[in-house]
């Protein structure tokens, strides 16, 4: 198995740089080993797929970059701190695990002005992001009555409320119809074109090629390669190649 | 905290759980009275008894107390909006207290309204079955004062049991039994434990009204220790809480 790092490329910015530094990070449960001595940083103003097969480990990275898990050994930091060091982590990072961490009973605009009153951020901006995922019109609706593709979008709402300068997601365009997909690519990028960060975990390869600047594969808790997109395909080889050689056949 | 205790009671507030909980304490406090009430009329002139009987709204007001304390943690594990709320507040001791405070708060008002309608609903039905009412007034007010005091107490608890057990239905059907069975076994001393019955916090918060003054624990006594078992239960359930990774 090779390492296709990229030597133009060092995967180990120094800390100040790094938006987002994750350190020989290794998680277990139990016997199972989720994530392996993974290391690799993100930097401002890039779009990083964070790629691999099913049960790869990039849930679990994410949620012990965001706190919600503890580390095994190695850690995980966010501007240069543990998530839970940051003094007003919701204005720093916007991050969405879960396409339906919902109440289903609760209203959209509800859902937002309960992270709104806890990130302390104005209501007003409860209304900025509903309007910019055009959830304005279904705000009241029961979030039980939306379909996938409203979730998703009321997840990034939510991630969006402390206009945020990394945003991480989990597989944000599932369930988005093609307008959908096309719209978050472009916001996206003009997120990152303001100098702020994207982390973005994918196992949609085609759609990835096309948003993201750099790529972190990883595959049974190891990392397989990181570097920049178009290097990583300068031979010609499709993204889809590139990981299908890297990550093996499907087991 | 401020904002931290209005983003919990946005929560309350903004879905049927609440109110939900609210109706079924209040149905069952009208229909436990009025069973009550048709008891043998020589043995409800007993103060005592009546006591009892009026004391169901503080009984049912510390169960749903602690299922709303409870519901507070495991709802938002069932429905995964645990994990923004803990993205966006990662401190997790903040997020206990503000549930324990607010979960006390609304409690404490499930708490006097349940004993104001059962000393109201319990006092008609006697009054309509000739029996003479022999509670003073130092009686209702520490009847609708125990509930609201032991209630709120309740709902510190539930959190507790909800950070400690996490999954919705056992901590509910738990709190269910412990309160509806368990209780009942060992302070009816089926089991030989003597007196140990009264310092359970289900009696102790029976107690805080007046109730079964040979058997229970006095008023002042019962107040303390179940705001032992509230402080102790919420600390035992934000610990547990705060150390566990969350999916």
């Amino acid at each position: 198995m090779m390492n296709q790092v990229d030597e133009h490329e060092p995967t180990d910015i120094d800390a100040d740089d790094a938006v987002a530094r994750i350190r020989s990070l290794t998680k277990r449960f139990g016997q199972l080993v989720a994530v392996e001595d993974l290391t690799f940083s993100l930097q401002a103003g890039t779009i990083t797929g964070f790629l691999g097969p099913n049960g790869a480990g990039k849930t679990t990275t994410l949620r012990v970059l965001l706190g919600l898990a503890e580390p095994t050994a190695g850690d995980a930091l966010v501007f240069g701190r543990r998530y839970r060091d940051l003094g007003d982590p919701a204005h720093r990072v916007g991050a969405v695990l879960e396409s339906n961490d919902f109440h289903p009973g609760r209203s959209a605009r509800d859902h937002l002005r309960v992270l709104a009153a806890a990130a302390e951020v104005a209501p007003t901006r409860v209304e900025d992001v509903l309007a910019l995922v055009a959830l304005e019109d279904a705000a009241d609706r029961r979030v039980r009555t939306y379909s996938l593709g409203m979730r998703q979008r009321l997840g990034l709402a939510m991630a969006l409320l402390g206009d945020p300068e990394l945003l991480i997601l989990d597989e944000p365009g599932n369930g988005l119809d093609p307008a959908g997909v096309r719209w978050l690519r472009g916001f996206l990028r003009r997120f990152a074109e303001q100098g702020r960060t994207v982390l973005v975990s994918s196992h949609l390869l085609a759609e990835a090629a096309q948003t993201v600047d750099r790529v972190v594969i990883i595959d049974r808790g190891r990392l397989v390669t990181t570097g920049r997109l178009d290097q990583l395909t300068a031979g010609g080889a499709t993204l889809e190649d590139v990981f299908l050689d890297l990550t093996g056949p499907v087991s | 905290m401020r904002d931290q205790l209005r983003s919990e009671l946005i929560k309350l507030r903004t879905t049927r759980t609440t109110l939900g909980l609210f109706a079924a304490m209040a149905g069952l406090v009208v229909l436990a009275v009025i069973l009550h009430s048709l008891l043998p009329a020589e043995s409800l002139d007993d103060p005592s008894n009546q006591l009892t009987i009026l004391g169901r709204g503080e009984f049912l007001a510390a169960l749903f107390a602690g299922l709303l304390g409870a519901m507070s943690v495991t709802a938002e594990i069932r429905h995964g909006t645990i994990r923004p709320t803990f993205i966006v507040t990662p401190q997790r001791g903040r997020v206990v207290v503000a549930k324990v405070w607010v979960s006390v708060l609304v409690g404490a008002a499930f708490g006097l309204v349940a004993g104001a309608l059962a000393a109201a609903v319990g006092s008609a039905v006697l009054g309509t079955r000739g029996v003479e009412i022999t509670l003073d007034a130092g009686d209702h007010i520490g009847l609708v004062v125990g509930s609201t005091v032991a209630a709120g107490l309740w709902a510190a608890i539930g959190v507790g049991v909800g950070g400690v057990v996490r999954n919705q239905v056992p901590a509910l059907v738990g709190i269910c039994a412990w309160l509806l069975f368990v209780e009942g076994l060992l302070a009816g001393d089926l089991l030989g434990l003597g007196t140990v019955g009264r310092y359970l916090p289900g009696m102790a918060a029976s107690a805080i009204s007046g109730q079964e003054p040979g058997t229970l624990l006095a008023p002042g006594v019962g107040l303390v220790l179940l705001a032992g078992y509230a402080v102790a239960a919420a600390l035992i359930g934000g610990v547990a809480l705060s150390r566990h990774d969350i999916d």
